[in-house]
């Protein structure tokens, strides 16, 4: 019995089984930290800014239309269309074939929230050395000041967002473009003031960096003079590559242009010209990379070669051979037209055949003639081995317009080493250099009419490439935007660049441009139908006719963000649906989240 | 119910059973019959003495003082004897004969005594005694259960008369004075009530078999039985029995359809299973909904299907708020209560059950074939290429309008085979080429799918005495799926055990091992891409990755991947009971749940297995998790009759503490070779190591009254208090109450129809909550994500979600009224119910827009309803005993609506019109006003046709593109414009028809057809595009028409249409009503004349279907699966028990 009334006590002690309920009921995080854990040292706030970092490789990296930003930013430009979207009619609000016109907006927001995380709870903890704080403040000012100027630049007026979100809100506003640039402004003087002049480590932001993004705006703004000084300050501390650095720097075949445009040259410390670029390393670890593909930079902007049949009707040179290792797997999305291809590179004295210029040389671009490939045939039993590939056997323009183009191997080719397609894999992509500094320093001369000015710094880039010289009497908008394309495709958001020159002019007055009526009538589009005969002649192909209007110069804003916000109106762009509902929109910043 | 009532009159030797009985007080037992034998007076009657004071007062009154006074007994036939008659008594210290004899002075009543029983004769009417006495025939026997344990108080009477007896404590009657020619009614609580004539025979065993059905069955309510009767609630009870010639993987297997209000849908795969479990209806937008498990009284977190369907005996189905909330914040989905088998005194008893099936999938979707596949490869061409002579993709044997040399003129080929330059123009791969001109093909379908083998093995043995009784069992399934590389095999035990240590303790083990391997990667079922002129192997045997030059081979992953998939289960409920005085009791009881599980999974690359080496990188990882929750149980009940109350009382504390762990790692690109698998993931490369352990807490009080009076008027009451640590710090706990009403009005002095056997009204009202809204929600929480910086690797964390201090339970108040009826014999019994469910804060991931850079925040907003009615018929149709049929009819429909959502009043378009409401959510497609599984897309009313495309480029689209009907006719297809509500989801009706029937003694067979009714599903191969839709010449694609100006159609679109002129997105629905044959099966069990030959106690053989015909309009694979193939199953069985 002794034993039952051990067992009892045993079976009721759990009655009595107390702990204050308080206590028993808190929710107790494992696995993963909260805001409060993490932002309460440099440490912490470093590990917000490392988000940053790693996603401006969404610029350039990985699939449609999730990232690779800057490849779309191409297809609708006077340099190319895209190979499946050319008719930007289907581009709607709701609705977009593999092109990132909606996903910019969505993630850039996403970016945003990012660094507004930190700038939002700087102030939260105590700063025994204040430089501490201000830097790691002026490196998240810049990522979304840079993000800021991508999204007025491809939509406008648009929602601002300040600091980090603490609660339900469901009423934002658009604010003005005006407004936001001005803002943006003022976070870039105060990030130029605390950023360091060199990255302690590779990937952090610099003076430069703000100095070049704080040139783009001061532009956008008409603040040519501020534009001048602090895009000045910016290539001082730059000086353009002149000479053969880098791997591959002994290889002959290649040139100059080849090494300042291999992945692994970019963020190496004797290229002085990088101002900043991303950080992608194929060798470290699947984890820290952007994504599982890569740059696919060899998909994106290289052709279907590989479809391309020889006299027997099989693929002449799959890419699952040698040479496809080296010339990817291309898949056309961004299809440059001819006047990219060739007449931006003929001149008075040469033509893109002769040219010297280094960026057009054999060596650096593949070349697909009017028949004639240089890319060999190599299937094994093919009759024509040996012979470069030839259009005859493959078909109409119909078939070929994805597989037979010439372009830039000397940008687009990056190592494929983890997969088992060689699309392009992870490297490093310039964001901003010295190269571009220039190329704006010489639009502001353009603008203040300081033309031979503006033909120095056009020069200074042509000279480095081994292309003629120019006049101070050739510099145009057009010729700088010519340059720009010889220069930086494949780099800069070419689109973008071209809405803020459109603001520009109508702001100024400029060849008849206005505000009032931009939707309408403005550079970029005039620009465009000038020299992109696709959208000129409206070709068809894929089953798409190429379409673009005035009012395309702006992109939808996601349906999905204006049908949330449901207390507040968010602004459509005039020409898309839902527009007739739009609001006026603020004209200040209402917070910019931090202060000095 | 007192000792006078009972006038059983019977041999001497029986009284001391006979007091047993009485004091269980059984209705039933109320059987009048006569006295058998002359009884003498006794030694006890006169040396007992009594005091009696009566004046005035009924016989029937004064029999009963003396009986409290003593230890007599009387008995006596009420119909021949007057009780009622009124006398007076005043006696001190007589004894009984001098009492009896002053007491029964002229009224005819004459008595004997034999020890302490008083039997009471009448000298005017002879009434039965005197029959009785004439008959001389004696009869005995033992009455025994199915299993042959012996029945104690089994009711035996002679059919047409009020004679009998009952069985005593080794289930043996004996009844003397038996005509030839007799019926003997045998009938006890719970069996079946058989009748047998004696024919002369004076030795009579009888079997008896329970009965499921019957107002005493007992039902599982939680935390406690009830009878069935006594019930407030909607409760229905599933006895397994009916499933066991059934392959049944898992137990929702025997609910779907049998339940009213029960919904799931078949598991296609070898695991079986379900997809989903749903009681009523959705009572939560994002939480989950699938109701609460409980076995053997303790709540269950594990899988169903670590529960082995062969162990279960019963399942309860507890549905309405009121039984459910005991379960409070747990029990907003309903409850499902399983119990499990358990031993009986004696044994034991060894049964044994095989069952082996072959399975395949019941509708062969097979991709285009040979010609089909050109055909459609040329229509696609040509609408692509409209710019091209229609022959340039005609076969050279098969030109229109050119000459072979005009054809060959079209392209500068130098090909000279006229073959070859047709495929090149066609796009034919090298493979494909040669296959074409060898003649060679390959049928992709008969690839991926093979026969499925499901095997499944159980055996138990069970037994006990007065101390211990046990049951244990031993299970085995191996399935092999329909599909390449799908299997399943399992073990499962379950050991019961009741240990009575003295009269007033019990201790008790219900305790449960599973051990599962789910390893195996299925073949794709993406293999319609492939060409039917592509090939499996390449002519070295190697497999071919792009089996006809583009996409994948469907079976590349069955072959380079390995994995390891198992997992172990073990959940044990250890208890002890108490009996204190009063009728009070103390149960506590733990219950510790673990769970391992190992995934590991490995990836080689080799040329053999489809592999790229100079690329790809083999890959190898491991996921390791385990789960340790307990909770524990502490439970006082009190259990009192008061004259015509009685209560029952249940108390409750709970506490809870469940945690997990998993460690997942994973590394690449081994060295020196991928020999060790993924033993060895340290000579990878690219190490990666991510760990999530998570941890919640809970604690529960419950209190509950169940009173009854008179029998007729029940009432049951509850109040649950409960606490969880997933939500926010300002509401961690939460109060749900219950109220329930019952009146059995057949129980009424004034309910007399003769054909309703019994009628009862059930009203409830509770409130129950849903705290399944993940562990973490309340939280702020980060996310992190590594960067190389080009010199080390950088940890980044990122804000993923807000905190919300505020977050509580989703409360949902339910009403239901129910009805019960049984007529004719309780050959017919009909039970309705009715409920209504509003669901409030509801817990929404309420969308943010994008701005913000999040998503959406969990936030307790909105209303929600789900009305529905129920009803279950159960038909005795045919009872002989060659033949009986009966039938079972389930009926159903739930219908939600949501009521509020944000409470954001806003003005938006919706159909076209301005409204000013609170705002839907258009992401997640809620509409207030609407139900939660409505569809709002367009209406698409056909197809443009060739002589349409003058209104067709009005929209922008082409002859062949999907045709919508437009709400606002402005020619431009706008989503808050022109969607609109098209229907539903969700089935609207769901119906259950079982059929029952035995014949020829030894054969049963049942029908199981069941019916999902008026839903539609989004069938997106429809639109004949696809991610790479403008590679398609280079594949093939799924049995989907297509439109084509020659050969065009009014339902399926062009191939590659275009859909960007539909804002917001197009998607095509299709009607998926479906009735189906679900269950045949046919059983034979052995006449036990051979079974006892074979010394078994029972061998049983049966055959089974599952899924044996579908009818139904649904384009894909399975109406009820959607878009996998849905396996029918042929199943054989045996089963067998011994003693």
């Amino acid at each position: 019995m002794k034993k039952i009334n051990l067992l009892i006590l045993v079976l009721f002690f759990p009655l009595f089984f107390s702990c204050s309920e308080d206590e028993w009921l808190k929710t107790e995080p494992l696995s993963f930290f909260t805001p409060e854990d993490v932002f309460v040292d440099e440490a912490g706030f470093e590990s917000g800014l490392v988000v940053c970092r790693k996603e401006m490789n969404a610029e350039n990296h990985g699939y449609f239309p999730n990232s690779n930003y800057i490849a779309t930013e191409y297809a609708y430009t006077d340099l190319a269309v895209a190979l499946r979207q050319s008719d930007f009619n289907k581009n709607t609000p709701s609705y977009s074939y593999r092109q990132t016109t909606l996903t910019l907006f969505l993630n850039g927001y996403g970016y945003i929230k990012n660094a507004n995380t930190v700038i939002s709870k700087i102030d939260d903890i105590e700063w025994d050395d204040k430089t501490i704080r201000n830097r790691i403040l002026s490196e998240a000012l810049w990522f979304r000041a840079y993000w800021y100027y991508r999204l007025v630049n491809a939509y406008g007026d648009i929602p601002w967002v300040g600091g980090l979100l603490t609660d339900v809100k469901l009423d934002y506003k658009s604010t003005t473009r005006w407004a936001i640039l001005e803002q943006l402004q003022k976070d870039l003087e105060y990030a130029v003031e605390w950023l360091p002049d060199n990255a302690a480590n590779t990937g952090d932001i610099t003076k430069g960096a703000a100095n070049h993004l704080l040139t783009k705006v001061y532009l956008a703004e008409c603040d040519f003079d501020k534009a001048i000084e602090a895009a000045t300050a910016a290539i001082n501390g730059h000086p353009l590559m002149k000479a053969r650095f880098g791997e591959d720097m002994t290889n002959n075949y290649h040139n100059l242009l080849w090494d300042l445009h291999r992945v692994n040259n970019k963020n190496i410390s004797s290229n002085t010209e990088t101002i900043y670029a991303t950080v992608d390393r194929t060798d470290a670890s699947p984890e820290t990379w952007f994504n599982a593909v890569g740059t696919y930079s060899m998909r994106i902007y290289t052709p279907s070669y590989w479809k391309v049949q020889d006299s027997e009707g099989q693929r002449a040179c799959n890419w699952s051979t040698p040479a496809g290792d080296t010339l990817g797997i291309g898949n056309g999305d961004i299809r440059p037209n001819y006047f990219a291809n060739y007449e931006l590179w003929n001149d008075e004295t040469y033509t893109w055949e002769t040219t010297p210029d280094m960026r057009r040389s054999d060596s650096n671009w593949i070349e697909m003639g009017k028949s004639i490939s240089e890319i060999i045939t190599d299937r094994e039993g093919s009759p024509n081995n040996g012979e470069p590939l030839n259009k005859k056997y493959y078909g109409s323009l119909a078939d070929t317009v994805d597989t037979w183009y010439s372009w830039p191997h000397y940008k687009t080719y990056v190592p494929t080493e983890h997969y088992r397609t060689p699309q392009g894999g992870q490297g490093d992509w310039y964001i901003f250099r010295s190269a571009g500094t220039y190329l704006l320093r010489a639009e502001a001369y353009f603008y203040k009419g300081q033309l031979a000015e503006a033909a120095a710094d056009i020069n200074k880039v042509r000279e480095r490439s081994n292309a003629p010289l120019i006049d101070a009497s050739d510099v145009t908008l057009d010729y700088i935007f010519d340059e720009r394309a010889r220069e930086l495709y494949t780099e800069s958001p070419r689109h973008s660049e071209m809405v803020r020159v459109s603001y520009i002019l109508a702001k100024l007055g400029s060849d008849g441009y206005s505000l009032q009526n931009i939707s309408e009538s403005n550079w970029y589009y005039d620009r465009v139908i000038k020299y992109n005969s696709y959208y000129r002649d409206g070709y068809t192909f894929w089953g798409n006719t190429a379409s673009l209007s005035p009012s395309n110069m702006l992109w939808p804003v996601p349906q999905s963000a204006i049908t949330a916000n449901t207390l507040g109106r968010i602004n459509q762009n005039i020409g898309y649906e839902g527009s007739e509902y739009n609001e006026a929109p603020l004209e200040t910043i209402p917070d910019p989240g931090y202060t000095n | 119910m007192k000792k006078k009532c009972i006038t059983l009159i019977f041999g001497i030797q029986k009284i001391r059973e006979l007091k047993i009985l009485r004091k269980m007080k059984i209705v039933l037992f109320l059987i009048a019959v006569s006295v058998t034998q002359a009884l003498a007076v006794d030694s006890y009657a006169q040396t007992t003495k009594l005091n009696l004071s009566v004046k005035n007062g009924k016989i029937v009154e004064i029999l009963d003082e003396i009986e409290n006074q003593s230890d007599f007994f009387f008995m006596y036939d009420a119909t021949v004897i007057n009780v009622d008659q009124k006398r007076s008594v005043n006696c001190e210290n007589k004894t009984v004969t001098k009492i009896l004899d002053d007491l029964f002075q002229n009224t005819g009543i004459t008595y004997k005594i034999e020890d302490r029983l008083i039997a009471l004769t009448s000298q005017g009417k002879k009434g039965t005694v005197t029959n009785f006495l004439q008959q001389q025939k004696n009869v005995s026997g033992k009455v025994t259960d199915s299993s042959g344990v012996p029945i104690p108080g089994v009711t035996v009477v002679i059919k047409g008369t009020t004679k009998g007896i009952i069985t005593d404590s080794e289930g043996n009657y004996s009844l003397s004075g038996i005509s030839s020619n007799a019926t003997l009614l045998f009938s006890f609580v719970g069996m079946k009530t058989q009748e047998i004539r004696t024919n002369g025979e004076s030795a009579i065993n009888v079997k008896m078999e329970e009965e499921n059905i019957g107002i005493e069955e007992v039902i599982a309510i939680g935390y406690g039985t009830m009878k069935k009767s006594d019930l407030t609630g909607s409760v229905q009870q599933v006895d397994a029995e009916k499933f066991k010639l059934q392959s049944t993987t898992q137990i929702t297997e025997m609910l779907n359809g049998t339940i009213a209000g029960f919904n799931s849908n078949q598991g296609t795969s070898a695991q079986g299973g379900s997809s989903s479990m749903e009681l009523r209806g959705p009572t939560s937008l994002t939480a989950n909904t699938t109701p609460l498990v409980v076995v053997d009284g303790a709540i269950f977190t594990g899988s169903l299907r670590d529960v082995n369907p062969y162990d279960v005996k019963t399942i309860d189905i507890l549905k309405d708020a009121s039984s459910a909330a005991v379960y409070g914040a747990k029990a907003a989905s309903g409850v499902i209560i399983i119990t499990t088998k358990k031993g009986n005194t004696g044994g034991p008893i060894i049964n044994v059950s095989t069952k082996v099936g072959v399975a395949e999938s019941n509708n062969k979707r097979k991709g285009l074939g040979p010609d089909e596949y050109i055909q459609y490869r040329q229509d696609y061409l040509r609408q692509i290429h409209p710019e091209l002579a229609y022959d340039y993709y005609s076969s050279p044997d098969n030109l229109n309008n050119f000459s072979l040399e005009e054809w060959r003129n079209l392209t500068a080929s130098t090909l000279t085979d006229n073959k070859k330059e047709w495929l090149r123009r066609m796009g034919f791969f090298d493979i494909e080429v040669n296959n074409y001109l060898a003649g060679k093909t390959t049928d992709w379908y008969d690839e991926v799918f093979r026969k499925g083998l499901r095997q499944e093995y159980n055996t138990s043995i069970s037994g006990g005495t007065d101390v211990v009784k046990y049951y244990w069992s031993l299970g085995h399934n191996n399935n092999k799926g329909i599909r390449l590389g799908d299997k399943y095999s399992s073990v499962h035990s379950r050991l019961n055990l009741d240990v009575k240590v003295t009269d007033w303790l019990n201790i008790g083990l219900n305790t449960q091992f599973s051990d599962e391997n789910k390893s195996g990667v299925p073949a794709s079922l993406n293999f319609y891409a492939n060409s039917p002129y592509g090939q499996m192997f390449d002519e070295d045997g190697n497999l071919e990755r792009l089996p006809h030059g583009h996409t994948d081979n469907p079976l590349l992953d069955y072959y380079r991947i390995s994995d390891y998939d198992k997992g172990e289960n073990l959940f044990a409920d250890m208890h002890a009971t108490i009996k204190f005085p009063l009728g009070i009791k103390f149960k506590t009881s733990f219950q510790p749940r673990y769970s391992n599980s190992k995934y590991y999974s490995y990836t080689t690359i080799s040329k053999e297995l489809g592999g790229i080496e100079t690329s790809e990188q083999p890959i190898g990882s491991r996921n390791d998790s385990s789960v340790k929750n307990w909770m524990m149980d502490n439970i006082l009940t009190w259990k009192k009759s008061i004259g015509i109350h009685n209560f029952d009382v249940t108390l409750l504390a709970n506490y809870e503490k469940n945690q997990s762990w998993a460690s997942y790692q994973s590394n690449q690109n081994f060295s020196p070779n991928q020999e060790l698998s993924y033993h060895g993931l340290q000579y990878g490369d690219s190490p990666v190591v991510k760990d999530t352990d998570t941890k919640s807490s809970g604690n529960a009080y419950m209190g509950r009254v169940n009173y009854t009076l008179k029998d007729r008027y029940l009432v049951t009451a509850s109040v649950r208090r409960d606490g969880f640590s997933a939500f926010g710090k300002n509401n961690k706990t939460a109060v749900f109450p219950a109220f329930a009403l019952g009146w059995v009005v057949s129980e009424e002095d004034f309910f007399d129809i003769s054909f309703l056997d019994r009628m009862k009204v059930r009203l409830s009202w509770g409130i129950n909550g849903n705290r399944d809204i993940g562990i973490y929600s309340a939280l702020a929480t980060t996310g992190s994500d590594l960067w190389y910086n080009g010199s080390s690797t950088q940890v980044g964390v990122y804000s993923s979600s807000l905190l919300n201090d505020n977050l509580r339970w989703e409360k949902t108040a339910a009403y239901n009224v129910g009805f019960d009826l049984a007529l004719l014999d309780n050959k017919i019994e009909f039970s309705a119910d009715v409920y209504q469910m509003n669901t409030t804060d509801l817990l929404m991931s309420r969308s943010l827009p994008e701005v913000t850079g999040f998503e959406s925040i969990m936030s307790n907003l909105g209303e929600l309803r789900n009305r529905g009615l129920e009803i279950n018929l159960n038909t005795v149709n045919i009872n002989n005993q060659n033949f009986s049929w009966n039938t079972n009819l389930v009926f159903s429909f739930n219908r939600n609506k949501i009521i509020s959502l944000f409470g954001d009043y806003s003005t938006y378009t919706l159909r076209g019109e301005e409204c000013t409401s609170d705002v839907p959510d258009f992401t997640n497609g809620w509409f207030p006003g609407q139900s939660i599984d409505v569809v709002w897309d367009y209406n698409v009313c056909g197809i443009w046709q060739s002589d349409e495309a003058a209104e067709a480029a009005v929209y922008g689209l082409e002859p062949g593109d999907f045709k919508a009907e437009e709400v606002v006719k402005d020619g431009v297809y706008t989503d808050t414009d022109d969607k609109q509500f098209i229907g539903n989801t969700k089935p609207r009706y769901h119906l259950g028809l079982r059929n029952d029937f035995t014949f020829l003694k030894n054969f049963t067979a049942s029908v199981f057809i069941r019916a999902d009714l008026g839903h539609i599903k989004s069938y997106s191969a429809a639109l004949n595009n696809g991610y790479e839709s403008d590679d398609r010449c280079s594949r093939n694609k799924g049995p989907v028409p297509y439109w084509t100006s020659d050969k065009p159609n009014y339902e399926y679109a062009r191939l590659n249409p275009t859909l960007s002129s539909f804002g917001g997105g197009l998607m095509i629905y299709k009607h998926c009503s479906f009735v189906r044959i679900q269950d045949f099966s046919l059983a034979y069990s052995l006449p036990s004349s051979l079974t006892q030959r074979l010394k078994a106690k029972n061998i049983q053989i049966y055959g089974s279907v599952r899924n044996l015909a579908t009818f139904t309009d649904w384009p894909g694979w399975d109406p009820e699966s959607g878009m996998t193939p849905m396996p029918r199953t042929y199943t054989f069985g045996l089963n067998f028990s011994i003693q």
